[in-house]
């Protein structure tokens, strides 16, 4: 028994140091190799991400990154900039605990970060508490999220909302359509997981399509996030309604799978498009992954259209020896150096003077897209109002709308099974 | 007639009603049919080796989706680094993951065996959470998915195709059922496990050794389920959470066919499997499929408890 217990201690203990080898720094300051090393008391910026998570890992990594560029150009005010990193678990209470810990405990200057509307809804009363200034790059679901910062200047919201991302989709698709004739997009087919993020996605499809003249049905599947990964009866239905455009709302999980079942039942629509928050890391490689499109806010081929991408592109890979994979990298080093010119620019931290400052923002992001803020349907400080359509080609995420930022013509119409 | 005579027991009854439902749908839609037993083969061959452990060993392992998990992780690893085909790297998988499976009863298992059950359960849960959470730390919540052509290989009979990589589930659950039936009812050692599983002190009164009969059950129950994720793994993602829907789903037949019971496993992951896929293919009643299976569940149980008591 004792021998029994000894073994189990060790494996706890060797066990802790383990994963406390693996946890991330809390804070960091990054170091600063510039010849004007800024100097003084640093100014904070709090981040709450999902550091379990891919995007909320690779943002904080690029916040980071932004730091230490920033402090390499002489800080913020000649002051270093710290990045205090807190790690929200994904969860809503936990998020909250971690705005009040960076306000009272390390008492940040401001809040920046997040993805999660689930946690970002859980974080409003505390960021009402406190009214610093918050610059988030996450949460999209305006009706929990939006109103309560109706009347909040302090409030700086950058990822589009979810009815901005539709509206934009809409542009784009009819903007394809008479550029490209030989697209027909009329006819859609909604394959939406069963659970709040499709169901609701799927809801503002039902809205808006038909506004447009177009026909739109649906049917629901499990996520293999939630114990599902059988897609094959909602793709017999889609099959059998005959769609211009397949578009399935679901998770990175759901990626691949579906691909493949689409084709094991033999569904190839002229236009295949996928809507999950992130891709897995390997679909690019998948034969089956060509001419699938999909939505976001940024792609790795930007880097041959956009030199504030492509430097991000290289810094990031020099610093980390690996290479971004989602459009959260690119969000949180934008989240950083557009707070941080906002206070150069003020040349005060007053809050007042940084609110000006930031409401002035003009900032060639890493995403393609110059950031400004105006006031959206509620808030007053809204940033990017549109995601980009994109296309998976020769394993490669290319921009196929804005046709002033693309980097390929879309790929149509989308090639039967048979011949990849 | 014999043939009406056989009608009168209640067995060949529902072996009777399942033969005209499964014409019904081989006339109505073939592919609920077909995919209905890919679905419950996949529910089935999860679930005996947890029914295994139950039925011999007492434990419920709240970590056996986990185990799976694993076993998918080192399919894709092995693949990734080192070509190997997931149905190869499925011999590996057995080896390794009898030897893990072995550890972990001697180290966690054993020494909570004579505990009260809410004990075993909680520890059963609390390597379920480690095991979760020590693949999250190491290869973060992003899905990992092996791309293999044949995967999606289907058949055409007419105008309907079909998938026929699952029908790897459906060879997966036989093999398993009929090699676990072979095992305990003709190898002494599955023979012994049996008697264990009814009675141990009994068994250990005519020299049984109780301890190792448990070691190797648990060994083989985690080397299967390891080896069903290797499987699992050319179909599905693989992230941390991908085998734990499948612990309760396999926690939820055994409770219908009863403890031990290995041919009730088949039957209900039938039941179960079919009734998801009928419900699936009617247009908007996809959601409904969870409500459907507890509520069979529910009543399979208390159909059960009603002819016991009635015994």
């Amino acid at each position: 028994m004792r021998k029994v217990l000894s073994i189990l201690l060790t494996l706890v203990i060797a066990t802790s140091i383990f994963i406390s080898g693996c946890a991330p720094a809390a804070t960091t300051t990054p170091a600063s190799t510039g010849s004007k090393a800024p100097t003084g008391e640093p100014i904070k910026f709090g981040a709450t991400v999902t550091l379990a998570d891919i995007t909320g890992k690779e943002a904080s990594n690029a916040m980071l990154l932004a730091a230490k560029e920033i402090n390499a150009a002489g800080g913020v005010l000649g002051r270093p900039l710290q990045i205090v990193i807190a790690d929200d678990q994904g969860k809503g209470e936990v998020g909250a605990s971690s705005l009040d810990k960076l306000a009272t405990v390390d008492n940040v200057y401001a809040f920046i970060g997040g993805m999660s509307s689930g946690v970002h809804m859980a974080q409003i009363p505390i960021m009402k508490k406190y009214a610093k200034i918050t610059v988030t790059i996450g949460a999209a679901a305006s009706p929990v999220i939006e109103a309560p910062f109706a009347d909040a200047d302090w409030y700086f919201h950058i990822h589009p909302w979810d009815y901005e991302q539709t509206s934009g989709y809409i542009t784009g698709f009819k903007e394809m359509m008479t550029k490209f004739p030989q697209m027909t997009l009329k006819k859609w087919f909604i394959g939406y997981e069963e659970g709040a993020f499709g169901s609701s996605g799927w809801k503002g499809f039902q809205t808006l399509w038909p506004q447009q003249g177009w026909d739109v049905n649906g049917a629901s599947f499990k996520s293999a996030l939630m114990g599902g990964g059988d897609y094959r009866a909602a793709l017999r239905q889609a099959k059998d309604y005959n769609p211009d455009a397949y578009m399935w709302l679901g998770y990175a999980a759901d990626a691949l799978p579906m691909v493949e079942q689409a084709k094991e039942i033999n569904f190839a629509p002229d236009m295949f498009i996928g809507a999950p928050p992130g891709w897995p890391a390997d679909f690019g490689k998948s034969p089956l992954a060509e001419s699938v499109s999909l939505f976001g806010m940024w792609a790795p081929s930007l880097n041959s259209v956009s030199p504030a991408a492509k430097h991000f592109w290289d810094a990031y890979v020099a610093e980390y020896k690996t290479e971004p994979t989602g459009y959260f990298a690119p969000l949180g080093y934008t989240n950083v150096y557009v707070l941080a010119n906002a206070i150069n620019k003020a040349g005060t931290l007053d809050q007042a003077a940084v609110i000006t400052a930031l409401k002035a923002t003009s900032y060639d992001s890493p995403t393609g897209q110059t950031l400004t803020f105006k006031p959206s349907d509620k808030i007053k400080n809204q940033g990017f109002t549109s995601q980009k359509i994109l296309q998976w080609q020769k394993g490669v995420q290319t921009v196929i709308w804005p046709f002033d930022i693309k980097t390929a013509d879309p790929e149509y119409p989308f090639p039967t099974w048979d011949k990849r | 007639m014999p043939i009406v005579r056989l009608l009168k027991q209640t067995k060949y009854q529902v072996i009777a009603a399942a033969i005209i439902i499964a014409i019904l749908l081989l006339l109505w839609k073939p592919e609920i049919l077909i995919e209905g037993i890919q679905r419950s083969s996949l529910y089935a061959v999860i679930a005996l080796p947890m029914a295994l452990i139950l039925g011999v060993v007492g434990i419920i392992n709240l970590a056996h989706g986990d185990f799976m998990m694993l076993g998918a992780y080192t399919a894709y690893f092995l693949a990734v680094k080192t070509g190997m085909d997931p149905m190869l790297a499925m011999i590996p998988a057995i080896i390794a993951f009898f030897a893990i499976g072995t550890l972990a009863y001697l180290a966690l298992i054993r020494p909570i065996l004579g505990s009260p059950e809410l004990n075993q359960l909680l520890l059963t849960f609390g390597l379920s959470l480690v095991l979760e959470e020590l693949v999250n730390l190491m290869f973060t919540s992003q899905p990992y998915k092996l791309s293999i052509g044949y995967v999606s290989s289907s058949l055409t009979v007419g105008n309907f195709t079909f998938g026929t990589f699952e029908f790897v589930y459906v060879l997966a659950a036989a093999v398993v059922f009929i090699g676990l039936h072979y095992f305990l009812k003709k190898t002494r050692l599955g023979q012994s496990a049996t008697a264990v599983g009814q009675n141990p002190r009994g068994a250990k009164l005519v020299g049984i050794d109780v301890n190792r009969t448990y070691l190797i059950m648990f060994s083989l129950s985690i080397a299967i389920i390891a080896t069903i994720g290797v499987l699992f793994s050319m179909r599905y993602s693989v992230f941390p959470l991908a085998g734990a829907p499948y612990t309760m789903k396999s926690f939820c037949l055994i409770a219908m066919a009863g403890i031990g019971n290995l041919i009730g496993v088949l039957w209900y992951s039938a039941l179960l499997g079919v009734s998801e896929s009928i419900i699936t293919a009617i247009p908007g009643a996809a959601g409904w499929a969870d409500l459907v299976f507890f509520a069979l569940i529910v009543a399979a149980i208390l159909i059960r408890s009603y002819r016991q008591r009635v015994k």
